[in-house]
């Protein structure tokens, strides 16, 4: 039946209310999702963006769509990576400060819902539905520019973001410091693996035995987890390929060391029944003009699923 | 009688939203964010919870095929009319054409499973779930069977050992610590029969004694002759990766990049074509004269358009030639002199510092530079001396504060101006006093 203070009827799968002066997405979701970050699934089913009190809504209490399925194709979710910054000039792997506020710019002025990886693999994992424009930021090697130019404008726009980091090169010349990645941690940003020292974890060394491969290997993936882990006292599970390259034996070990996901180099953006161990990501060059971009930002692949 | 409760439902609902006429005022949500894209209006208000705009919703939704969420509007309808036949008859035609829809594509999607058409099998797969979210078996196929297991089950048989089984699947009996590794057995255990191990699928690179290279090095061959370098270079890495010191391997990726190199050359891609060059093995055919045959052609361009003054584009063309080839006496020469004719330009508009900036790194005994920022520093203090004059100017007619200024300019001029620097000084203390008598 209704409630004291509002007009609502909560049933098995959706609730039926008048919003109330005061409410908002977030509050209703809160109250009823329990999450007040699914605010837009209630203004994505409704089809509104705002409020206004005495409005009738239809919230549904669990995700009616959490592949992102349509007749007309699925849902993708591009993952941008990122490497190096720097204040004017953009080289290949250097992205200028002006560029990268445009870019963040354009998804704050298109719609675009910036994620968590936990919430991109709660979407991989067919639990969670994800808003329609998601998008995932990540930032490879740890080099300082990041802190220094890539930081502040995500911080402006409130997008989160992951650093994959490895562990040998911070506190390096231009790398971010540990004190850095604590702070950063502590603002909401989620830190990851890299290994310890970005070495090519598909291909054996010049005269390298399997067997000490195979070690090399083990040390890349248990050690910096182990050194994230203990210093930000946070999970590190996901972990980033250096130089996005992998093999079924590296898999294999990042399965048995308890990663949940692991993310390499491609332009195909993630659909929630990728391979959870070889997820793409776009790199997003210096080069690179807004149109370019744009072209990285695919939210919807075309199939007829009928 | 049923139509009458019915009406009387619809009355009850209608009431729980009565008095709700407030003034209309919009409020954003600002913690929030949206999608931002809508193709629909949003209802008018008062019609969402009737039955007939859910049940013509759910009909909307069906012409769409959107099954799912007719079947989700049409439940709706029915709690808010729970006696209407009608809708209660829709959902269960709902769910049969979802159950239908969804086992068809289903069992279409098994077809190309077994047929190893795994693409045509995605979709079907898709669309199982998409009619029936829940569809477990769909479900399993996309998130287990279509994505490739990085190691196989294997169930031991009698007389097994752990030796045998690495023998058996790596080639090698040294490899059994992989699987006391990945199924968490102590070196000396005894493969059980019956139970299941898990093997890590080695990929061809990492197992030498998987690596065929014979086989390899035909293959090799066989795509040399058609031209198709990049994956004559591919087989020849996993070949080197194995075995360094395989010549016919070397030879092969040798010529491939050769080229490769050739072809990046006769389309004009002199940089593309040198970095293919230089991972020829130097002495290999005639690689280090197309080097040089290359690096000039690069040099001609660089040089052009230091003609046409144009000076950045040429050193920076310049730099890339020395990128290259570093003790390249003409590429140095070439910059030294773009630089110089750069400086001279600069000198020519009046941009002094430009020019001296410009200059700066270039070697002090260079005699054209030399002469370039003597003349730019003469000009500098020229206009230091102007400053300076200016300045005396104003003490006279008894300006300090301009005459302060002037000399202030002819330091930043020339910092070691000394008289500039005492006039300031007594020109402040000169100040200082008269405010004091003022």
């Amino acid at each position: 039946m209704f409630g004291k203070h509002r007009q609502s009827r909560v049933f098995e799968d959706f609730v039926l209310l008048k919003t109330m002066p005061g409410d908002t997405f977030s509050s209703l979701a809160s109250t009823y999702l329990k999450d007040p970050n699914k605010g837009w699934m209630i203004a994505d089913f409704n089809g509104i963006k705002t409020l206004s009190p005495g409005q009738e809504l239809i919230i549904p209490l669990s995700p009616l769509d959490r592949g992102g399925l349509k007749a007309d194709g699925y849902q993708t979710i591009p993952i941008l990576v990122y490497y190096n910054f720097s204040d004017s000039r953009s080289d290949k792997m250097s992205v200028s400060k002006d560029d990268f506020e445009t870019q963040m710019n354009y998804l704050n002025l298109n719609g675009y819902h910036v994620i968590s990886l936990d919430q991109l693999l709660n979407f991989i994992d067919y639990k969670e539905q994800l808003p329609e424009k998601s998008i995932v930021i990540t930032f490879d090697d740890a080099w300082g520019s990041i802190y220094d130019i890539a930081v502040p404008i995500l911080i402006k726009h409130g997008f989160t973001a992951t650093f994959f980091i490895y562990t040998d090169f911070i506190g390096g010349g231009k790398a971010i410091s540990w004190d850095q990645i604590k702070q950063l941690s502590q603002q909401g940003f989620d830190i990851q693996c890299q290994t310890k020292t970005h070495r090519n974890l598909a291909v054996l060394k010049k005269n390298e035995s399997f067997k000490e491969y195979f070690n090399s290997v083990e040390t890349e993936i248990m050690y910096p987890k182990k050194l994230i882990e203990k210093t930000l006292d946070k999970d590190c599970k996901y972990l980033a390929y250096p130089y996005g390259e992998t093999n079924n034996l590296v898999i294999a070990m990042l399965k048995k060391h308890g990663y949940r996901a692991a993310f390499t180099i491609g332009r195909k953006p993630a659909s929630f029944f990728v391979d959870k161990f070889r997820i793409n990501r776009s790199v997003i060059y210096g080069s690179y003009d807004i149109e370019q971009f744009k072209k990285e930002l695919s939210a919807f692949q075309k199939s007829e699923l009928k | 009688m049923k139509k009458l409760i019915n009406i009387f439902s619809l009355f009850i609902v209608l009431s729980f939203f009565q008095g709700f006429a407030d003034p209309v005022f919009s409020f954003e949500d600002s913690g929030d964010k949206f999608a931002k894209n809508f193709s629909e209006k949003p209802p008018e208000a008062g019609s969402i919870f009737q039955p007939s705009f859910c049940l013509n919703k759910s009909k909307a939704f069906e012409r769409m095929d959107e099954l799912q969420l007719a079947l989700f509007y049409m439940k709706i309808a029915n709690t808010l009319s729970p006696d209407d036949p009608e809708v209660s008859e829709k959902i269960i035609n709902l769910k049969s054409k979802i159950n239908i829809k969804s086992g068809d594509a289903f069992q279409k999607g098994k077809i190309f499973y077994q047929q190893n058409k795994f693409e045509e099998a995605r979709i079907q797969f898709l669309t199982a779930l998409r009619y029936k979210p829940d569809h477990t078996d769909a479900l399993d196929y996309l998130k287990n069977k279509l994505i490739p297991k990085p190691y196989m089950l294997y169930s031991p048989k009698k007389d097994d050992s752990l030796k045998s089984i690495s023998e058996k699947f790596y080639r090698d009996p040294g490899f059994e610590f992989l699987i006391t590794y990945f199924n968490d057995l102590k070196p000396n255990a005894e493969p059980v029969p019956g139970q299941s191990l898990k093997l890590p699928i080695l990929d061809p690179e990492l197992s030498p004694a998987a690596v065929d290279i014979p086989k390899k090095i035909t293959a090799a061959k066989g795509l040399l002759e058609k031209k198709r370098y990049q994956e004559v270079i591919g087989i020849t890495d996993k070949i080197l990766k194995n075995d360094h010191s395989n010549k016919v391997a070397i030879e092969l990726r040798n010529e491939a990049f050769y080229q490769t190199g050739m072809e990046l050359s006769r389309q004009e891609k002199n940089f593309e074509a040198l970095t293919m060059f230089n991972k020829v093995t130097p002495g290999y055919k005639s690689v280090d004269k197309v080097i040089q045959k290359a690096i000039h052609k690069e040099f001609l361009k660089a040089e052009l358009l230091l003609k046409e003054n144009k000076y950045e584009e040429s050193i920076h063309l310049a730099e890339r030639i020395l990128s290259h080839d570093p003790s390249n006496m003409a590429t140095q020469n070439l910059i030294t002199t773009a630089y110089c004719q750069q400086g001279r330009s600069l000198l020519i508009r009046k941009k002094y510092d430009e020019a001296l900036k410009i200059l700066g790194d270039l070697d002090p005994a260079n005699d054209c530079a030399n002469k370039i920022r003597s003349a730019a520093q003469k000009a500098i203090n020229v206009q230091a001396e102007s400053h300076y004059l200016n300045g005396v100017k104003y003490f006279l007619n008894e300006d300090l504060q301009n005459a302060i200024k002037e000399w202030e300019k002819t330091l930043e001029l020339n910092p070691s101006h000394e008289k500039a620097k005492i006039n300031i000084k007594n020109a402040k203390s000169l100040l200082e006093k008269l405010k004091k008598v003022n």
